[in-house]
């Protein structure tokens, strides 16, 4: 009996201070080339870009530096969600006094129907521990947080970047530069990209998430923050959905409502036709990358 | 009520504390009360059905006789059909009992058993309500037979501390197999299957493995944690899985995997089968055809392929579980055929089959023609899985696209590294103890305080949350 109490007290302490570890001071690890710690220690910014995947991917870090002479950040880790941004938005104000010109925020209508949920754990790994409470919160606020959940959310989720970091930190810094990928992804071909199964019909309006956009819009009205949102192309056929054009819509109603600038994917002068562009539906291969962030650069009004 | 539950760990306290506290002549009751409360937790209306079941068989086969046996196999295979399979005759609307594939096979084995005189017919119904709703064993096995657990039921049982650690390590062992290494894999293996067309061939090998592994470990994972769960309580179950991956050939995979369910077909099935007179007829039809071929041989042909189409069909009505079936009715036919050339040639040849080389490569061989079966096992529909064959003998290609291609399913490509190394590290570390096990069956035996410390430490923060259902239990 006594060894099974020995046996379970210390795995518990070993449990406990890892857990306690990664909520409290995974924001402080030292990672280079991409998160908001990361971005942080870049300084002041002219234009600092926050959105999912689809922003790694479809826009060219280089290009940005270039034109904005070397001034350029992108944060990733949104994983779909605008509840996650709005939280993003929060941590880098209140844990720099850096100044950025220009927020540019991720314009996807079918970010609005994605169920509010850790969709990138990555995100827990950058945030603070308030951060954390924070979009713990937002969780709670609709309804998504069972016990398995909050289990995951608090435990388990980015434990697998922390035991691995001192091996996947040297590979990914290599694969990433300021948040944006830097490998020169390949086209998946046309053939592929004509035949890619995708079914968005039954998706439904999420309003947390739209919810959340309206707060980040109000956020930066408050700070006097320079802001805008940016639609990236998708392949013409899910733009063809009938579905995305119901939430594309939808979308554009809400900032003209509110009055919100923003740059949509027919803005920019790019062939979303072009199978060489894209690795998928939402994310472009290297080539289209560059292409797009060159055009795109032309539209970003970021002030002298 | 989940194995890995909340719910199910008061249960099971409970249920202990009882067992152990109560006088032994009443324990028996307690695990009657215990299973039917487990089985009914989910929706009380299974017990209606199991318990037709369990009384009309035991009063059928209290007086065994030819037409006693002909009504037990119309009420349980009657009630089986109407349920398992309903589904696909557009009955959407019936409720599948839990476990009725499982408790309906220890149904039949106990009734054929009884026939055939092997066992005094059970007078206490209460005694084979018992046998049958077991609750460790009712949701996915093993399929117990009445010789070896009505003793260990209906006898008192001391409490044994060595029982408790040594279940409780086993239990610690299964959820570890299940939360870690099986819940792991899921997500990439069901990202594929779910589309497999979008995938090349390199990603579609992964995911194949990935479900091999995923599949053992999910349910050897169960049957470790009911065995430890029915040791806690001194009754010793049935093993399912003896590290099936490391056989050498297909008939002894068939005797490391799912051994319940495979000693029930020999012995209820195939068995009669061989014996039975139409299989004499036919095997006598047969060698008008193949004049040449060993008499024993074709006696075995028919009852091979019909236990095979059984098992197919056990497991379900669809194309992909039939085309299972038929695959390895296939496999184990050709061997059974080309055993005696086989021979010859090896004993020609000087095929050593001690050599650590030979042993390697009937191994790998036999993984792969696994592997091919278990293709089917997943895939939604045989055309899906005749996708995965084509992408795969097709597009096969390993340069560095196709590797990046390959971490797609892992979800968030920022991610992948990670998950590539942690799991990595899981596989190669269940591949070692396998193999130290089968080496030595006493290895891992000592230190069990630090590898529970360890599986316990590692299973709360890294275990997949939420993974309460098993695959099998869908069977």
């Amino acid at each position: 009996m006594k060894k099974i109490l020995i046996t379970l007290s210390a795995a518990l302490i070993i449990i406990c201070a890892a857990v306690a570890f990664k909520n409290v001071y995974s924001c402080e690890i030292p990672i280079g080339n991409r998160g908001i710690r990361a971005a942080i220690m870049e300084g002041d910014l002219d234009i600092l870009l926050i959105g999912s995947s689809t922003f790694r991917s479809n826009l060219d870090i280089h290009e940005l530096d270039k034109a904005f002479d070397n001034r350029a950040y992108i944060i990733s880790y949104g994983g779909n969600q605008y509840a996650a941004t709005d939280i993003q938005y929060d941590e880098i104000k209140k844990r720099s006094d850096n100044d950025h010109k220009l927020m540019v925020f991720e314009l996807d209508p079918l970010m609005l129907t994605e169920e509010v949920k850790l969709s990138d754990s990555r995100v827990i790994w950058d945030l603070s521990f308030e951060g954390k409470k924070a979009l713990w919160e937002k969780l709670k606020s609709v309804g998504n947080t069972d016990l398995s959940i909050m289990y995951e959310y608090f435990v388990t989720s980015g434990m697998d970047d922390l035991i691995t970091y001192p091996v996947t930190e040297r590979f990914y810094s290599t694969r990433y530069y300021k948040g944006a990928k830097t490998d020169d992804t390949p086209s998946s071909g046309k053939e592929f990209l004509e035949n890619e199964e995708f079914d968005i019909s039954d998706s439904v309006l999420i309003e947390a998430q739209a919810d959340a956009v309206k707060e980040v819009i109000e956020k930066c009205r408050r700070d006097g923050q320079d802001f805008i949102f940016l639609e990236c192309p998708h392949y013409y056929r899910l733009e063809d959905d009938p579905k995305y054009r119901e939430y594309h819509d939808y979308f554009l109603k809400m900032m003209d409502d509110l009055d919100a600038p923003y740059i949509l994917a027919h803005d920019v002068d790019f062939d979303n036709r072009n199978p060489d562009y894209y690795e998928d539906m939402s994310h472009m291969s290297g080539e289209g990358r560059r292409v797009y962030t060159k055009e795109l650069i032309k539209h970003l009004p970021v002030s002298d | 009520m989940s194995l890995i539950s909340f719910p199910f760990l008061i249960f099971i306290i409970i249920l202990l504390i009882t067992y152990y506290r109560i006088s032994p002549k009443h324990q028996w009751k307690v695990l009657l009360i215990g299973s039917i409360v487990f089985y009914a937790w989910v929706r009380p209306v299974y017990i209606v059905f199991i318990a037709v079941s369990i009384v009309t068989t035991w009063a059928l086969m209290k007086k065994p006789s030819r037409s006693h046996w002909i009504m037990t196999l119309i009420v349980n295979l009657g009630i089986l059909i109407v349920f398992r399979y309903s589904v696909y005759f557009n009955v959407h609307s019936l409720i599948v009992p839990l476990g009725i594939s499982f408790y309906t096979f220890m149904t039949l084995g106990y009734a054929h058993d009884c026939m055939g005189k092997k066992i005094e017919p059970e007078q206490n119904l209460f005694h084979y309500a018992l046998f049958i709703s077991y609750f460790p064993q009712i949701t996915q096995g093993p399929i117990g037979t009445y010789q070896d657990m009505k003793e260990q039921l209906i006898s008192p049982h001391e409490f044994k501390m060595d029982n408790i650690r040594s279940g409780g390590y086993r239990v610690i062992k299964g959820l570890f197999k299940k939360l870690v290494i099986a819940g792991r894999l899921t997500y990439y293996v069901d990202t594929v299957f779910s589309s497999p067309k979008n995938y090349g061939g390199l990603t579609l090998i992964i995911a194949v493995f990935f479900y091999a592994v995923e599949l053992y470990a999910d349910f050897s994972g169960y049957m470790d944690i009911v065995c430890g769960i029915s040791k806690m309580l001194d009754i010793r179950l049935a093993e399912n899985f003896k590290r099936p991956y490391f056989s050498r050939n297909i008939q002894e995979y068939w005797r490391r995997w799912h051994i319940s369910l495979n000693e029930w077909f020999k012995e209820h099935l195939m068995m009669p089968a061989v014996t039975s007179g139409w299989n004499r007829k036919a095997s006598k039809f047969l060698g008008k055809i193949f004049p040449k071929a060993k008499k024993g041989n074709l006696r075995t042909v028919l009852p091979l392929i019909l236990v095979w189409i059984v098992t197919g069909i056990w497991h379900g009505a669809e194309d992909v579980y039939i085309g299972w079936g038929v695959y390895f009715a296939i496999i184990m036919l050709f061997s059974v055929c080309t055993m005696s050339y086989m021979k010859k040639i090896r004993t020609a040849i000087h095929w050593n089959d001690e050599n650590v080389f030979i042993k390697i490569f009937q191994t790998l061989r036999t993984f792969i023609i696994v592997l091919f079966g278990e293709v089917m096992f997943r895939a939604h529909s045989l055309k899906d899985a005749f996708a995965i064959y084509k992408n795969i003998f097709t597009t096969t290609r390993i340069n560095a696209s196709t590797i990046t291609a390959s971490l797609v399913p892992f979800g968030n490509g920022n991610q992948a590294a990670a998950s590539v190394i942690i799991l990595s590290v899981l596989i190669t570390g269940l591949f070692i103890v396998e193999l130290c096990k089968e080496k030595n069956e006493e290895a891992f035996t000592k230190h069990r305080y630090v590898y529970a410390a360890g599986m316990l430490i590692v299973m709360s923060l890294f275990g997949v949350a939420g993974q309460s259902n098993f695959m099998y239990q869908a069977f």
